[in-house]
C-alpha cells in the first residue's frame, strides 16, 4: 500500500482540482499540509486504506480526480481524532474526511456500503429524531440490493441473531422525539449558514 | 616578589578517609621545605578560605598551592587576587574519587601530584602583561552590507569608534538591490520592507561612525590594539589606526551561467532571484520576454546548492527568498498558480510561519528533482521527479522559473593579481610534508601583511570560519571577526544576530588587548610566549606552525612574535628544536621539572608508571568527569595537564623515557575536518611530531609503541578508564623501561 495506482507517463500538477476541494467546509486548511506523514502514522485504519490522508492531499495536487474519490481513505476514516490531535500544521483531518464523504456523495460516488449506511442512518435519525435499528438494516439493505442480502444473511445470521436477541434490533419503530420540528429548524439553518460560508 | 610557599592540604569530601593526611605534608615540609603547610577539612569553606587569605596578609604566602578538589570546581572561593600565583592540586578527581581507598599505591599518587605541583613552582612566576602603550580601541568594520551596518552600530552603541569601509559607492549591499525582504518582526508572515533608509540615517546620525565608501582595503599590518590598515579610494589612500576587524564582506549569488541544466540562458523567462526582486521591484511582476503579467510561476530551489557538481553546501536563505517571492506572486495576484519545487524547504527559525502562509495563501510545494527546463515556444514546462509521489511529474504553461541559485562568499574567489603565487606555496607546503595549513584564498579583500598569507584562512568552501559550533565569529586571526553570510550562508535575520555578536567579540578584543590579556579561548591569560633569540637558528618552525599567524618573520627568518595576536596555546613552544620560547609560567623546563618530580619505584617493585599528558580544553575535563562518576582506572598512571597538545615538545618525552617511565599517553582534541581543537592544529601538529620520535625510540631499543596518542572529548568520559587501562596493559607486556635506574 505505498505506492499509488496511477497512469504512467509524467503526471501533470494542477490546480483545479485543488481549488474544488479547498473550497469545501474544512478544505482550505489541506494547504497548509507539509506532507510530514504524521497524520499516517497515527491512524488507527491506515492499514485499512487504500491511500493515507497525507497521499490523498497528494493525489489531490496532481488532480488525480478519479483515483481519489475511488479510495476508501475517507470511508475507512474511524473518527479517531488521533491525526487531528497530532497534526503539527492544526490541520483537521476528521473534518476534512467528513468534507470529502458528503462531497464524494454529492458528486455520485455511492458505490461503497459506507455511503450507503451512512446515508440509511442519517434517513432514521432524520424522521424520528433517534435511531430506529430495524429501519437502518432494513433501508441499509433494500439499498445494496438482493446480491447482498443473501450474502450477509448467510454470513452474519448468528451475529444478526444474537443482536435481535439481546433487543439490540428491535422490529417496532420506537416513538418520535419530541419537538422533532425544532430539531430540523436547527439542522436547516445550519446548512444555510454552511452554504453562505459562514465559519463556525 | 618573594617566592614563599603556602600548602593547603583539604581533607574534605572523603579525601581525608582515603589518604593519610600527615604523610602528604609530610611530603610538603620535609621534601620540599614549604614553610607553610596547613590541613583543614573544609577549606572552600568561609574558615577555611579566611585561614588562607590570613597567611596571604601575614605570613606575606606569595604562591598558594591548595590540595584538594580540582581546579575546575571553586574557582570563584579560592580567588586571591593577581599578586598571589594560585596552583590547585586534584586530589580529589583525579585520586580518591578514581582510586582504592587507604592504599599504598593511592597514597603514593596523591604524594606524586603534590610533587609535580611543588615542582613546578620552581620555575614559576607571576605573568606580566603585554601591554601596549597605544592601544587602539577602534573597530574597523569592512563590508557595507546589513550585516557590516549592523556590526557598526553595534560597535558605536557600545562606545567605541567605528571605521566602516564599503567597495560600493553608497551603503546597503544587498539590501539596495532588494524589494522587500523577509520578516524580522512577529507575526513573520508578510515581507517587511528594507529599511536601509533608516538605518543609513542611523549610521549617518552616529558621530563615532566613520563611513568610507567607495573604498577598499589595501593592506592590513599590526595585531590586535595596533591594526595599521590602508585603505584606497579612488586614486588615494587613508591611513587608519584600529584594534579590531569585523569582517563583513557577505556573500555573491553562484554564478547562473552554469546553471544550464536548469534552463538558465535558454529563456529569458528563467531568471535568478536577484533578477526576480529587480522585476519585483519594479511593479507589476511582468515577464520579461513579452512583459505579460505572470499567472504561473515556478521556483527551482537548490539550483547548484547541495550538488556535488555545483555548491556542496546548503545557501540557507534561498527557501525564505523564494517563499517571499512566492508571496510577491500571490500578493499581486491571489488567483495565480506558484510552484515550488523544493529538496527540503529549510525555513530556519521564526520562518516555519512563513512557509505555513506562503502554504495558506495556495502556493504548492513539491517535493521533486527537477529533470529540466524547457521552453515550448514563449511558456516554459518543468520536468520533475516528485519524491512523494514516486513518479515523474511536470508543470506546463508557465510564465517564469526562478532560480534560488544559492550564495558563495566573497572570500572564496581567488584574485588574479595573487593567484599564481598561492599555487607555489601550496606546493612548498606539500613538498615539505608538514601539517597542511588551511587554504588561504587570496581574494583580495583585507590584504594581510602576514607571514602566513595576505587572508583568513578558510575553513571549509572558502569560508573564514574557525569552528562552526564552538567558536563562532572567530577566524583564525585573533581580533579579525567574520559576521554575515561571508562566515557562512544565512538569512537576513541571521545575519543580524550574526552581527551584534562579532560586535561584540571585536569589542572584547579591544578590551582584553588594552590590558594585555588573551582573547580567545583562554581569555584573560596574562602570558604569552617570550623568545630567546640569542639563540634562534631561523628554523621557522614556530612561524609556520602557529594557527593563529601570529609570528611574522623578517628576511633572515628570524621570528617577529606579536603578542596581541597570539592566543597563548604554546604551539610555537611545543615546535621551537632549541626550546627558546617560554612563557612565564609554562616552559619546557618547568614541564621537565615537573614529570622528574614523579618518583619511580625500582624495577623489582613492579609497580610501572606511565605518564600522561592531557589536554586542558577536553581531556582534563573528561578525567574530572570520570572521577565525578566514580570511574575507577589504573594506579599507575601520573597525569599531567598541557594547554595543548600542540605545546608538546619532544624532550618532554626523552625526559620521560630517560627517568623510567614505562609509558606516555598523549589525551588530545578531535583532529581534522570535524576537529575539536580549541586551537585548530594542535592535535594533529602532536601527531606529526610523535611520528618522529617513534625512530629516536627504536633507536634506544624502545618499542615505539610506548608512547601513544589518542583522541578523547569530554563527552567520551566513560571510555577514559577503558583507553588508561588497555594502555597500561599494553605497557606491562612490554615489561619495565631498561632506562629505569640509570
Amino acid at each position: 500500500m505505498t505506492g499509488f495506482n496511477v497512469s504512467s507517463g509524467p503526471l501533470k500538477y494542477d490546480t483545479e482540482f485543488a481549488k474544488e476541494i479547498y473550497a469545501l467546509e474544512n478544505g482550505r486548511h489541506i494547504k497548509k499540509c507539509m506532507q510530514c506523514g504524521m497524520c499516517e502514522v497515527s491512524c488507527a485504519t491506515r492499514k485499512e486504506m487504500d491511500y493515507s490522508p497525507r497521499k490523498m492531499f497528494l493525489l489531490m495536487r496532481t488532480g488525480q480526480r478519479e483515483e481519489f474519490f475511488n479510495s476508501n481513505t475517507m470511508w475507512m476514516c474511524s473518527t479517531c481524532l488521533m491525526c487531528k490531535a497530532r497534526c503539527p500544521r492544526g490541520i483537521p483531518i476528521v473534518d476534512v474526511m467528513h468534507d470529502l464523504k458528503c462531497y464524494a456523495i454529492s458528486e455520485g460516488y455511492t458505490e461503497r456500503p459506507q455511503a450507503t449506511f451512512y446515508q440509511a442512518f442519517w434517513t432514521e435519525i432524520w424522521n424520528r429524531g433517534k435511531m430506529f435499528e430495524g429501519g437502518l438494516v432494513a433501508r441499509y439493505y433494500l439499498k445494496r440490493g438482493w446480491k447482498e442480502i443473501r450474502k450477509d444473511a448467510f454470513e452474519m445470521k448468528d451475529f444478526g441473531m444474537d443482536m435481535m436477541k439481546h433487543g439490540r434490533i428491535p422490529l417496532k419503530p420506537p416513538k418520535s422525539i419530541k419537538g422533532l420540528q425544532d430539531v430540523h429548524k436547527i439542522v436547516e439553518k445550519a446548512k444555510a449558514q454552511l452554504q453562505k460560508g459562514e465559519d463556525r | 616578589m618573594s617566592k614563599k610557599i603556602g600548602v593547603y592540604i583539604c581533607s574534605g569530601c572523603g579525601i581525608g578517609d582515603a589518604l593519610d593526611m600527615d604523610a602528604l605534608a609530610k611530603v610538603a615540609t620535609k621534601e620540599y621545605k614549604v614553610p607553610v603547610c596547613q590541613k583543614n577539612a573544609f577549606f572552600c569553606g568561609k574558615e577555611g578560605v579566611e585561614i588562607i587569605k590570613k597567611d596571604i596578609a601575614e605570613n606575606e604566602v606569595t604562591y598558594v598551592v591548595i590540595a584538594g578538589c580540582s581546579g575546575r570546581v571553586n574557582y570563584d572561593v579560592f580567588n586571591f587576587g593577581p599578586s598571589v600565583v594560585l596552583e590547585r592540586v586534584n586530589l580529589r578527581e583525579r585520586v580518591v574519587w578514581t582510586q582504592e581507598p587507604d592504599d599504598e599505591d593511592t597514597q603514593m599518587m596523591a604524594e606524586d601530584y603534590l610533587r609535580i605541583t611543588l615542582a613546578k613552582l620552581k620555575n614559576l612566576e607571576l605573568p606580566e602583561a603585554y601591554v601596549l602603550e597605544n592601544c587602539s580601541r577602534r573597530v574597523m568594520v569592512v563590508g557595507g552590507g546589513l550585516a557590516g551596518m549592523t556590526s557598526a552600530l553595534e560597535v558605536a552603541k557600545a562606545g567605541y569608534e567605528v571605521v566602516l569601509v564599503e567597495k560600493e559607492d553608497s551603503l546597503g549591499g544587498w539590501l539596495k538591490k532588494s524589494y522587500k525582504i523577509a520578516p524580522l518582526n512577529a507575526p513573520y508572515t508578510d515581507p517587511e520592507d528594507t529599511g536601509l533608509e533608516a538605518r543609513v540615517k542611523e549610521i549617518e546620525g552616529k558621530s563615532n561612525i566613520k563611513v568610507y565608501t567607495s573604498t577598499t582595503v589595501e593592506k592590513t599590518a599590526g595585531a590586535p590594539g595596533m591594526f595599521d590598515v590602508t585603505l584606497k579610494q579612488g586614486g588615494s589612500t587613508v591611513e587608519e589606526k584600529v584594534g579590531a576587524v569585523i569582517l563583513a564582506t557577505g556573500a555573491v549569488p553562484y554564478e547562473p551561467s552554469k546553471l544550464g541544466h536548469l534552463g538558465y540562458g535558454a529563456s529569458p523567462n528563467v531568471v535568478t532571484q536577484m533578477q526576480f526582486e529587480e522585476l519585483a521591484a519594479k511593479g507589476a511582476i511582468a515577464r520579461p520576454s513579452d512583459g505579460k503579467a505572470v499567472q504561473k510561476v515556478a521556483f527551482i530551489q537548490c539550483a547548484g546548492s547541495r550538488d556535488q557538481e555545483h555548491l556542496p553546501y546548503c545557501s540557507a536563505a534561498c527557501c525564505v527568498e523564494s517563499i517571499k517571492q512566492a508571496l510577491y506572486v500571490k500578493g499581486q495576484n491571489p488567483e495565480a498558480a506558484v510552484y515550488v519545487f523544493y529538496k527540503d524547504i529549510r525555513s530556519s527559525g521564526q520562518y516555519e510561519h512563513f512557509y505555513k502562509k506562503a502554504q495558506s495563501e495556495g502556493v504548492m510545494f513539491i517535493k521533486a528533482d527537477v529533470t529540466g527546463v524547457a521552453d515550448d515556444g514563449g511558456n516554459l514546462t518543468i520536468e520533475a521527479n516528485d519524491l512523494l509521489m514516486g513518479s515523474p511529474t511536470m508543470a506546463d504553461e508557465l510564465d517564469m522559473v526562478v532560480l534560488a541559485n544559492g550564495m558563495v562568499p566573497t572570500t572564496a574567489f581567488e584574485d588574479a593579481a595573487y593567484g599564481t603565487e598561492s599555487q607555489d606555496e601550496a606546493a612548498c607546503a606539500a613538498a615539505d610534508a608538514a601539517p597542511v595549513p588551511a587554504p588561504i584564498i587570496k581574494s583580495n579583500i583585507l590584504n594581510l601583511d602576514y607571514r602566513q598569507g595576505p587572508e583568513l584562512p578558510s575553513l571549509k568552501y572558502g569560508f573564514p570560519d574557525s569552528h562552526f559550533i564552538c567558536f563562532p565569529y572567530e577566524t583564525r586571526r585573533t581580533g579579525i571577526y567574520a559576521a554575515g553570510s561571508v562566515r557562512r550562508p544565512m538569512d537576513m535575520s541571521q545575519a543580524i544576530g550574526d552581527a551584534a555578536g562579532a560586535a561584540l567579540k571585536a569589542v572584547q578584543c579591544i578590551e582584553m588587548t588594552d590590558k594585555g590579556a588573551a582573547v580567545h579561548p583562554r581569555s584573560g591569560d596574562l602570558s604569552f610566549p617570550d623568545f630567546q633569540m640569542s639563540r634562534c637558528t631561523q628554523c621557522k618552525r614556530c612561524t609556520e606552525e602557529c594557527p593563529f599567524g601570529a609570528i611574522n618573520e623578517d628576511e633572515k627568518g628570524n621570528p617577529l612574535p606579536n603578542p596581541t595576536r597570539c592566543r597563548r596555546c604554546g604551539t610555537c613552544m611545543g615546535a621551537c628544536p632549541e626550546r627558546i620560547i617560554s612563557f612565564k609560567n609554562y616552559s619546557v623546563p618547568m614541564m621537565g621539572n615537573m614529570l622528574k618530580s614523579i618518583e619511580i619505584p625500582e624495577e623489582d617493585e613492579e609497580k610501572p608508571r606511565v605518564l600522561i599528558f592531557a589536554c586542558e580544553n577536553d581531556a582534563i575535563p573528561a578525567l574530572d568527569m570520570a572521577g565525578i562518576n566514580r570511574l575507577q582506572y589504573s594506579k599507575w598512571v601520573r597525569i599531567i595537564p598541557v594547554r595543548c597538545l600542540g605545546s608538546l615538545n619532544l624532550v618532554w618525552i626523552n625526559d620521560a623515557m630517560s627517568k623510567g617511565f614505562d609509558g606516555v599517553l598523549l589525551l588530545g582534541c578531535k583532529h581534522g575536518d570535524d576537529y575539536q581543537c580549541h586551537f585548530m592544529k594542535g592535535s594533529e601538529l602532536a601527531g606529526i611530531r610523535l611520528s618522529k620520535v617513534s625512530e629516536t625510540l627504536d633507536r634506544l631499543g624502545l618499542e615505539s609503541e610506548r608512547v601513544y596518542m589518542t583522541e578523547i572529548n569530554v563527552m567520551d568520559y566513560d571510555k577514559v578508564p577503558k583507553i588508561i587501562d588497555e594502555f597500561v596493559e599494553k605497557i606491562d607486556k612490554f615489561g619495565p623501561n631498561p632506562m629505569k635506574g640509570f
